[in-house]
Parts: C-alpha cells; sequence; structure tokens
C-alpha cells in the first residue's frame, strides 16, 4: 500500500481521488480539507516540501505540492483543484516554513492567495506589478516600467511616466 | 665632524663644494641669514615629500606586482616597462574624474577630510632617520610625537565618515576609531619595553642603541631582545594601518568601501595616497625600533649616508612585503574579534612584556 | 542610554551579494535585528517563456537559470521530459551526462570555494579557483563549443559524441585536480582566522534546515544524509562508487566543508567514467513523437525528432545539481510545447532559510553565512 492510499484511509472524507503521477502516488485533495491532510502527511513523516507548483487550466486552478520523506523514501504528490474566479487554499507555512517563499511565487506569478500566510506579498516581481505572469490570460503586449523610488520602494507604471525625472 | 641631521648635511655639502660661504655672505650682507635657513629647510622638505610621494607610487605599483605574484597573474605590464608607469596612470585617471559631493554630505567637512588624513601621513616622516644624519629633525620626543600625529588620523576618518552622511561610511568610520583606539595602547607599550633599553624618546638613540653586535655575529637588535614586544608592535601596526586581515575601514565586501564610500577623484586618492604613505611610515618605524634602523655592515669608500639609506630601504622594504604578503594570504577576522584580541590579549601581553622588560633592565642582565 | 535603530540596504547592488539580490537588515548597532530578503531583479520570466517554445527550444533557457553550473539545468530539465515521455536514453549517453554534471560539479564548488573566500577578504582563492575553472571550461569547450551556456543535453541523449583527445584531456585535468585539491585543503582549510569566521556561524539545525526545504550541500552540512543520487538514483549513479558528503556540525564551517569533500568525490567519479564508459549511440533513436507534416509517428531514423510531442500528463523530477535539489515540474498538455514549467531551483529555496540564521550575527556573520549557502541569481530569479 502506498503512501497515497493510506491516505485515503486516514481521511477518507477529505481524498477526492488517489493516482499515480509517473511512480509517485498521487493524492487529489478537496481544497477546504488541505491544511488537515498536509498535517497528517507531516505526521506520516513527509518532512520535505519539495516544490509547490501553481497551474493555470483556464477553467480551473490546480495546485500541487511535492513531498518527500527522509525517513521513508518515498514521495507523495498532493494536488488541490481551485476556482478560476476565486483561487484560494490554505497556507502550508505553519507546517514547512519553506512553503513560505514558495507560496508567496506561486501567488506572485500564478495568482493563487494562500489563506493564513503571514506575508502574502510579491516576490519576484515588483510590488504593483499587474496582472500574474503565468495566468493563461496575462496581456503580455502591456510593457510594464519599474523603477526604484526614493524609499527604495518600487513604483510600476505602464505608460513609463516614471521613469521621468522629476524635481 | 658629527652631521646630525639633513639640514646639517646639506650645509655640509655645499660647503665641501664651496658654494656655502659666499651664498652666505650674500644673505649675511642683507642681514637675512634666517632666510637662508628657512630656505635650505624648505628644500630638505621638498625633497623628504617628493620622495615619500614618489615612493608611496611605486608602492601601490609593488602591492599589484605582489598579489599577481601570489595569485599566479602577471599584474600590470602595458604601461611602461613592466608596468612601472602605472601608478601616474592612476593619477591621470583619478584627477580627471568627476569630484562628486553629495548632496545631503556636509560639504566643508567632507571637503576637509582627506587632508586631515594626508597631512599627519606625511607629517610622521619627520622624525623618522631614513639613513645615518638623512632625519629632518631628531626630536627628543621622536616616538612620542609619531604615536600622537598617528592619532590624528581616526579623527578625520570620523569626520570623513559622518560628513558622507551614508550609513555604511558611518559604519566603516566607527569601526577604523574603535581599531584604532583599541591598538594604540598595545602599540605604544610595545615600543615603550623599547625606550626602557634606551632610556631615550629620540629616534637616533634607539637606532644607535643597536649598533654592533653580540659575539660579533647576531646584530644587536631589539627584535632579539624583545620578541614579544615585535610581534605585538607588528600586529598592532597591522591593525592600525587597516590592512586586511584588519582592513575594517574598507572592508569592501560589507561595508561597499567604509568610510570613503562616498569620495571619487582626487579626494579618494588622498586616502588611497595616505594609506600607502601610512604602510611606508608604519614599516620604517618597525624597523627603526626593532630591526636596528639604518645599521649594517659599514663598506668603505661609500659614504655612510648612503649605506645606511640602503639598508634602511632594504629593511623597510622587507617590512612592507610582509604586510603585502600577509594581505594576499588570509582572510578578514571580524570587528568584535579584532576587539577581543586588541583588548583581552593583546594589551595584557603588553604590559607583561613591559613589566618582564622593566626587571632585565632594571637587574642589568643586558647591556 | 537612547539607542536607535539603524536601518542598513544591502544591495542589489553591492559586492557580495553575489548578483543583485537586497538584503533590508534592521541593525542594532553591528547586531542584526531583521533580515528580508528581496529578490526578482534578474527576474526574467523563464516559465513564462517555457511555454512559448518547444520542448527542444527551451534547453537553451535553462543555461541561464545556475550560469555558473548550466549542466545540471539541461539535465533535470531533459531528465523531466524524459520521464514524461518515458525515453531510454542510452547507455553512453547516460555516462557522457553524468560526467558533464561532476565535472560541472567540480566547477560550480570552485567557484564557491573562491567567492566564499573572497567575501572573507581573501583574494587569492578566487584566483586559484579560477585558474582551475579554466581548464574544466576548456573541456567543456571541446565537447560543445561553449564554456557557460553548454545547451549540450538533448532529450533523449546528448548533442554529440565526446571529441577523440577529450578523455586524455580529462585524466590531465583530473590528475591536475587532485594536487590542487590538496593544495586548498592546506591552504585554506586550518586557517586560523578562516576557522573563527566560519565555526559555529549561520547555525541551522537539521529540523530547521529540513523544514525551510533547505537541500543539497547546504543540508548535508547539517548533518542530514540526504543525497539524492543515492536515496533516489536515477541514471548510473547506482553503478558508481561514491558517498554523499555529511558533516554534523550544522555551521558555515561544515557546509564550506562538504563541499570541498564532494569535489574528490566527483573527481572520484569521474574517475571511474573515464575507466569504463561503454560504446554505443548518444541520443535515442526509438521512434518518439509524431511528425508534424503527416500527423504519424515517427518512422525508422537516425536523430531524435526536432519536433517532439510528449503524452500528456505530467511529471516532477528531481536531481541532486551542485547547489541542491533542482527540480523541473513539467506538465504537457499534448501539443509540441509545454503547457507549464515550474522550476524549483535549490537557490531560491535555500535562501530562505538565511533571514532565520543571521539574527543575532553581525554583517560580516550574514556575508560569511550567506556565502556558504551557495546561491547563484540567475537561479532564485529565475
Amino acid at each position: 500500500m502506498n503512501a497515497a492510499e493510506e491516505l485515503k484511509q486516514a481521511l477518507p472524507a477529505s481524498v477526492v481521488s488517489t493516482g499515480m503521477q509517473v511512480e509517485k502516488p498521487l493524492v487529489l485533495v478537496k481544497k477546504e480539507d488541505l491544511l488537515e491532510v498536509a498535517a497528517k502527511v507531516k505526521e506520516m513523516g513527509f518532512d520535505h516540501l519539495s516544490v509547490v507548483t501553481g497551474v493555470d487550466y483556464v477553467d480551473r486552478f490546480e495546485v500541487i505540492y511535492n513531498f518527500f520523506s527522509y525517513g521513508k523514501k518515498e514521495n507523495l504528490v498532493l494536488k488541490v483543484v481551485l476556482d478560476h474566479e476565486a483561487p484560494e487554499v490554505g497556507s502550508l507555512t505553519s507546517l514547512w516554513k519553506g512553503a513560505d517563499w514558495l507560496e508567496r511565487e506561486t501567488y506572485d506569478l500564478v495568482g493563487v492567495r494562500f489563506t493564513g500566510h503571514p506575508n502574502l506579498t510579491r516576490i519576484l516581481l515588483p510590488e504593483g506589478w499587474k496582472g500574474h505572469p503565468l495566468r493563461k490570460d496575462y496581456d503580455m503586449s502591456v510593457e510594464q516600467f519599474v523603477t526604484i523610488g526614493e524609499d527604495g520602494e518600487d513604483i510600476v507604471s505602464t505608460d513609463g511616466s516614471n521613469l521621468l525625472r522629476r524635481k | 665632524m658629527m652631521i646630525a641631521n639633513a639640514y646639517e648635511l646639506i650645509v655640509y655639502i655645499l660647503t665641501t663644494i664651496g658654494v656655502y660661504e659666499p651664498i652666505n655672505n650674500i644673505f649675511m650682507s642683507f642681514g637675512l641669514d634666517d632666510i637662508l635657513k628657512i630656505i635650505i629647510m624648505l628644500v630638505e622638505i621638498a625633497i623628504l615629500f617628493a620622495f615619500v610621494l614618489v615612493t608611496i607610487m611605486f608602492l601601490t605599483w609593488m602591492e599589484r606586482k605582489v598579489v599577481a605574484m601570489v595569485q599566479s597573474r602577471y599584474g600590470p605590464m602595458v604601461t611602461g616597462p613592466r608596468g612601472l608607469l602605472q601608478p601616474v596612470m592612476d593619477g591621470v585617471k583619478l584627477i580627471g574624474k568627476e569630484d562628486i559631493i553629495p548632496e545631503k554630505a556636509d560639504r566643508w567637512i567632507f571637503t576637509l577630510a582627506p587632508f586631515i588624513v594626508f597631512v599627519p601621513a606625511l607629517l610622521v616622516f619627520i622624525p623618522l632617520p631614513f639613513g645615518e644624519s638623512l632625519i629632518i629633525s631628531d626630536l627628543r620626543v621622536g616616538l612620542l610625537y609619531i604615536i600622537a600625529i598617528s592619532a590624528i588620523s581616526p579623527v578625520a576618518i570620523l569626520l570623513a565618515g559622518w560628513a558622507s552622511n551614508n550609513k555604511y561610511s558611518l559604519l566603516g568610520a566607527m569601526r577604523a576609531v574603535a581599531q584604532d583606539i583599541s591598538y594604540t595602547i598595545p602599540l605604544a607599550l610595545a615600543a615603550i619595553a623599547v625606550v626602557l633599553f634606551t632610556s631615550s624618546l629620540s629616534t637616533v638613540d634607539i637606532v644607535n642603541a643597536q649598533a654592533g653586535t653580540w659575539f660579533g655575529i647576531i646584530p644587536k637588535w631589539f627584535i632579539f631582545i624583545q620578541p614579544l614586544g615585535f610581534i605585538l608592535f607588528l600586529i598592532a601596526s597591522i591593525a592600525e594601518m587597516g590592512r586586511i586581515p584588519f582592513d575594517f575601514q574598507e572592508s569592501e565586501q560589507e561595508l561597499v568601501a567604509g568610510f570613503f564610500t562616498e569620495y571619487s577623484g582626487m579626494k579618494f586618492a588622498m586616502f588611497f595616497l595616505a594609506e600607502y604613505a601610512h604602510l611606508f611610515a608604519v614599516s620604517g618605524i618597525i624597523v627603526t625600533l626593532f630591526l636596528g634602523g639604518w645599521n649594517g655592515p659599514v663598506i668603505p669608500f661609500i659614504p655612510v649616508q648612503i649605506t645606511s639609506l640602503v639598508y634602511f630601504l632594504i629593511k623597510t622594504y622587507a617590512v612592507i612585503f610582509f604586510a603585502m604578503w600577509l594581505r594576499d594570504t588570509v582572510p578578514r577576522v571580524r570587528i568584535d574579534q579584532l576587539l577581543n584580541l586588541g583588548w583581552k590579549i593583546m594589551i595584557p601581553l603588553a604590559l607583561l612584556n613591559l613589566l618582564i622588560t622593566g626587571f632585565v633592565v632594571t637587574a642589568g642582565v643586558i647591556q | 542610554m537612547e539607542t536607535e535603530e539603524l536601518l542598513i540596504n544591502m544591495g542589489p547592488v553591492h559586492p557580495s551579494t553575489h548578483g543583485v539580490l537586497r538584503f533590508k537588515l534592521r541593525m542594532d548597532g553591528e547586531i542584526i535585528k531583521e533580515c528580508t530578503v528581496v529578490m526578482g531583479y534578474l527576474h526574467r520570466g523563464t516559465e513564462k517563456l517555457a511555454e512559448m517554445k518547444t520542448y527542444l527550444q527551451f534547453i537553451p533557457y535553462t543555461d541561464r537559470l545556475d550560469y555558473i553550473s548550466a549542466m545540471p539545468n539541461n539535465y533535470a530539465y531533459v531528465k523531466a521530459v524524459e520521464e514524461l515521455a518515458g525515453i531510454e536514453v542510452p547507455l553512453r549517453a547516460e555516462y557522457i551526462r553524468v560526467l558533464t554534471v561532476e565535472l560541472n560539479r567540480i566547477v560550480n564548488h570552485l567557484v564557491f570555494m573562491g567567492s566564499l573566500l573572497l567575501d572573507l577578504g581573501a583574494s587569492t582563492a578566487i584566483m586559484y579557483g579560477f585558474r582551475e575553472r579554466e581548464k574544466a571550461l576548456q573541456l567543456y569547450e571541446m565537447l560543445c563549443g561553449a564554456r557557460m551556456t553548454f545547451s549540450y543535453f538533448r532529450i533523449g541523449g546528448v548533442r554529440d559524441d565526446l571529441p577523440d583527445d577529450f578523455m586524455s584531456k580529462l585524466n590531465e585535468f583530473i590528475k591536475d585536480m587532485e594536487k590542487r585539491i590538496e593544495d586548498y585543503k592546506g591552504l585554506i582549510n586550518g586557517n586560523e582566522i578562516f576557522m573563527m569566521r566560519m565555526k559555529g556561524i549561520g547555525v541551522i539545525s537539521a529540523e530547521e534546515a529540513i523544514n525551510y526545504g533547505m537541500t543539497g550541500p547546504s543540508l548535508r552540512g547539517s548533518g542530514v544524509n540526504y543525497d539524492i543520487r543515492k536515496i533516489e538514483p536515477y541514471s548510473i549513479y547506482p553503478d558508481l562508487d561514491f558517498k554523499a558528503c555529511v558533516r554534523p556540525e550544522c555551521d558555515s564551517y561544515a557546509r564550506y566543508m562538504v563541499r570541498i569533500d564532494e569535489m574528490e568525490e566527483s573527481l572520484h567519479i569521474l574517475r571511474q567514467i573515464a575507466d569504463t564508459i561503454p560504446k554505443s549511440e548518444v541520443v535515442a533513436t526509438q521512434k518518439y513523437g509524431i511528425a508534424p507534416l503527416t500527423g504519424m509517428p515517427y518512422t525508422a531514423q537516425t536523430y531524435f525528432p526536432r519536433i517532439f510531442i510528449p503524452p500528456a500528463g505530467e511529471a516532477y523530477s528531481r536531481i541532486e545539481a551542485p547547489k541542491g535539489e533542482l527540480g523541473f515540474y513539467v506538465v504537457s498538455d499534448g501539443t509540441t510545447k509545454p503547457y507549464r514549467v515550474k522550476i524549483r531551483s535549490p537557490s531560491f529555496c535555500n535562501l530562505t532559510a538565511i533571514p532565520k540564521m543571521v539574527v543575532g550575527l553581525k554583517i560580516p556573520d550574514l556575508i560569511a553565512a550567506f556565502g556558504t549557502i551557495d546561491v547563484v541569481l540567475g537561479d532564485v530569479d529565475r
């Protein structure tokens, strides 16, 4: 019995389905119960959160968590499906501190909101950037200009007005 | 006839070639014999400063070459033979640079600070004996004068750091001051141990005390009777110079460039030159105090002034080379580790050294 | 006494942030109270670019992630696509891949050593490091014509076979490098000042390191015996004799020592490969993918197709890159272009732990700890 089935037995109400993702057990989880499942996953010994991936499928968002267990040397993949209109899911920062930046990055580039995240701000793009680039509907024809202001904070504009030096 | 200093040397040379008397008579006839003295003094000071400035330029070249040697590179090779003219090109470049004064800096202090750093760096050379009778002025408190003059530079560094209105500059300046204060004490204590032997603060007396040999082989240098003092003085002076492993005032990787982050052009060059002037001066002082000064085997038919100058320069460059070699070999320590070393290890050791020296001198074991 | 907290901004242009990284430091005198990392100055949208390129076209972009060691980037991406499509790679190609990756590990650690010592104020180590790196880069130049951005890997193999005199040059390099590593150990490892600066600095316990998602040498410096080459063996690593280098001290010195030990292990691997590399094709020639014109599967051929369509699906594959765990999450929707490529870069994830590590230390310690994490900003910002 692999980790996915074990998880399904432990929390049958939260797990939608199980499967495989190229030799890695995959669990599709209800988005409301993610935190609960993740706590169980951590309890099962999956102490390494390898990556958090957000994918825009136009009609839905998927957030995929890849775990690894140093003790058992096993992989596990968690997947949640989110609405396209308001992609929101619980944050795992309370369980894995490494999730902090990974979730911020997912928020920044894909636009998935992680509720309960202590500091959900943009990480790679400057604060004030319009749109989330890894969404399929991101408009790449709009140029955005970034400068650093007097106080060291980023200023973004689409018309380049911030590029001119003003007295 | 004993020639005490460079003034008398110039007078002696002029007398020997027979021009001193007529010139002196001309000045005497106008009742201006003091003016002649002043002119001769200005000439000797000009010679000293020209010599020091050329040495500084040479040192910047030498530093690059030593670094290159250690790192299996060539170093500057293009300007002049083996890149010897590189310092000149650097100077031309720095003069040509825009002189930027930051908007929020304190203009006057910002401009003044490089000069306050540079002038004491040159003044240190006045009681430094370059050779037999090659000294501007043999002050009776020569050593005290040197230590006192060196203590001006942290003030100027603090001014520079403060006036720049830059946090890195301020941090660098604060570090420099903390470091200088901590290391001036062991430096002075180690020097005083030498003074206990000579009973004189005059640099010439100190050098003369080191003339001769024991058993015909070992030169009577203070390094052999003051090994601990020498090591303490060497470490403290490298710290005072602010070179790696103690270069906190700049510490490029932490504070960008420390107190001269905001300086550019000629003002930057002043700091840069002062640093090398300091290196040369401190090495000269180490040689004077511990390595026998200008003393060395006497070579017949060559005036002692020339041989002594050569001996002095050889020893000084050996010390300078050591400092440069050190710079390329070790990483930088941390500021708190440096202060710990200064206060908790160096000062007690220096005091101990002073105590032992006091006993030895009182008991008259070595003389 | 009235004191005031000092807000210091380090970067984005600063001598020791290894590129364009910015630290916002809240300081009490010289002590760091809080460290905030600001990044993204080198963000090039690599993941977005991937969605606009075919699978093959994306390989050169992976070079630009961790430009100090580009081969592992190639490898991680190619491996993910191969896992997705189930492609078998010829044995010789696997040997060449491991050879190039391990050589790159040595290059990376040489640069790491040099830049760490440079951060500590010793300028000589980087010159020595680059002297040896140059020889390795010349080997790469023989191999693929490039010195830093190789693009040598192809889906299903590598671009070309080894040149004729490559092996003899490699053996020379190995012999030379053995002596050099001994030199470095003698010059650096026991240096009193170096140890004063590194020991007990930037301590992070094994539990914390795992929790923060640290991987690679940085994690092994905290005593966790985790090397993907050992634990999830891929390629030919099961056949090779090497050991994962672990140090239990959890501090900067341990992280440094792990990397120095790893260089020796990598040399050992190179030696084995030089002895045992088999003869075979270097690129998979089975019938993979679909010809775009006819819509039919490719028939007999001797090269891997340029336009290649893996089956729809997704795969996450990780390798042990010199800096840690490098993973590519590739989603295919059954077209010629990847639907989504997510890069799990080791630099980014290891950097997460820096704010935790440096609280209560001084600026010089921040630089020492940051240096031993060994990040490349191209990899952090992507």
